[in-house]
């Protein structure tokens, strides 16, 4: 019985001794450990820590020029962003030009411009004074070119840059064709602006009145111009 | 007999699989502890090969020498005296001398059983 009770006794105690040992082993095991080196290993020491210092230094070099690589990379996309804006821009200017020539289609809002003959004619003045003549379809078309209309039509006949209007007796020649009275000139562009430099006091529409000619302005949610046929 | 290489090796694993990490501060104690803890050991092998082991004195050497040896630690570290060393020395001391004299008394019991074989 009492051999038995040493045996606990000293298994406690061994229980105990085994933990100290082993939980001061890992102890001392966790911690870093002050290393000391011999001088073989301190050169090597040294000759790693020189090489990354060097290669720390090639490091910052090489990113230097990334960085100055990307700035060149910057600028040239910068230089073909604005050759870009430049084409564009060309491309706009083409497209209007195109347009004033009239080797587009257009559409869109504008005015429609319609000159009558009057219909009272007294019988001892001179009819000619009574009737629409080519000045005044010029009048109009150069009055709405300036005021800056895109595209304009007479009867439905697209003026050209090199359209002519001509008077031939009572009717009109456009380019060839010819249309009676009443002329619907059609213009498309802005049409509050075209409207207003129309009405202007002594303006066009003052200077047809005078001329005894019936004129009706009247603005139009859209208008479609076909383009040049050739 | 497996009893107790039973519990050295529980002792053993489980003082490895514990995470707890002391502080550097009282790294001291612990190295102590050990010291004293293997110092009552020794001295409670070398009273049985003396054949008057006795268990309150182990048990109570046990825990009272470690204990001191803390306290002899704490004491230095508060009086600025490095006096855990003085712990170190006579715990170190009296371990070579512990298995010195266990060493003795087994060479002694062999060299008996010899003669008596001889005789």
């Amino acid at each position: 019985m009492k051999q038995k009770g040493n045996y606990i006794i000293v298994s406690l105690i061994l229980f105990v001794v085994g933990f100290l040992v082993a939980f001061s082993y890992q102890q001392t095991n966790s911690k870093p450990k002050v290393t000391q080196l011999s001088e073989n290993e301190w050169e090597k020491d040294y000759f790693y820590r020189q090489q990354l210092i060097d290669i720390e230094d090639k490091n910052k070099q090489l990113e230097d020029e990334l960085t100055t690589l990307r700035q060149t990379v910057q600028d040239f996309e910068q230089d073909i962003g604005e050759e870009k804006k430049q084409i564009g821009d060309l491309v706009d200017t083409k497209k209007r030009l195109q347009i004033l020539t009239g080797e587009l289609p257009v559409e869109g809002e504008g005015i429609e411009i319609s000159l009558k003959d009057a219909d009272y004619i007294p019988s001892e003045d001179n009819v000619n004074q009574y009737i629409v003549h080519d000045r005044h379809i010029h009048l109009v078309i150069n009055e709405l070119y300036s005021a800056g209309a895109k595209a304009i039509a007479i009867n439905g006949q697209r003026i050209y840059a090199d359209s002519y209007i001509q008077c031939v007796g009572p009717v009109i020649s456009v380019d060839g064709n010819v249309y009676p009275a009443p002329f619907v000139i059609s213009a498309i562009g802005a049409p509050d602006v075209l409207d207003v430099s129309l009405n202007l006091t002594n303006g066009v529409v003052d200077n047809l009145l005078y001329d005894n000619i019936e004129v009706t302005v009247e603005q139009m949610p859209e208008i479609e111009m076909d383009a040049r046929a050739s | 007999m497996w009893l107790p290489a039973m519990f050295l090796i529980f002792g053993v694993l489980l003082g490895l699989m514990t995470n707890i990490t002391v502080p550097d501060a009282y790294a001291n104690y612990l190295s102590i502890a050990v010291l004293a803890a293997l110092d009552t050991l020794f001295g409670g092998i070398r009273a049985q090969a003396e054949r008057k082991f006795d268990q309150k004195i182990f048990v109570t050497g046990f825990f009272f020498n470690i204990s001191l040896a803390a306290f002899l630690a704490f004491l230095g570290v508060q009086l600025g005296i490095d006096l855990y060393l003085a712990a170190i020395f006579a715990f170190g001391v009296r371990l070579f001398h512990n298995i010195a004299m266990i060493r003795r008394i087994y060479i002694e019991k062999w060299e008996k059983r010899k003669i008596k074989q001889e005789k």
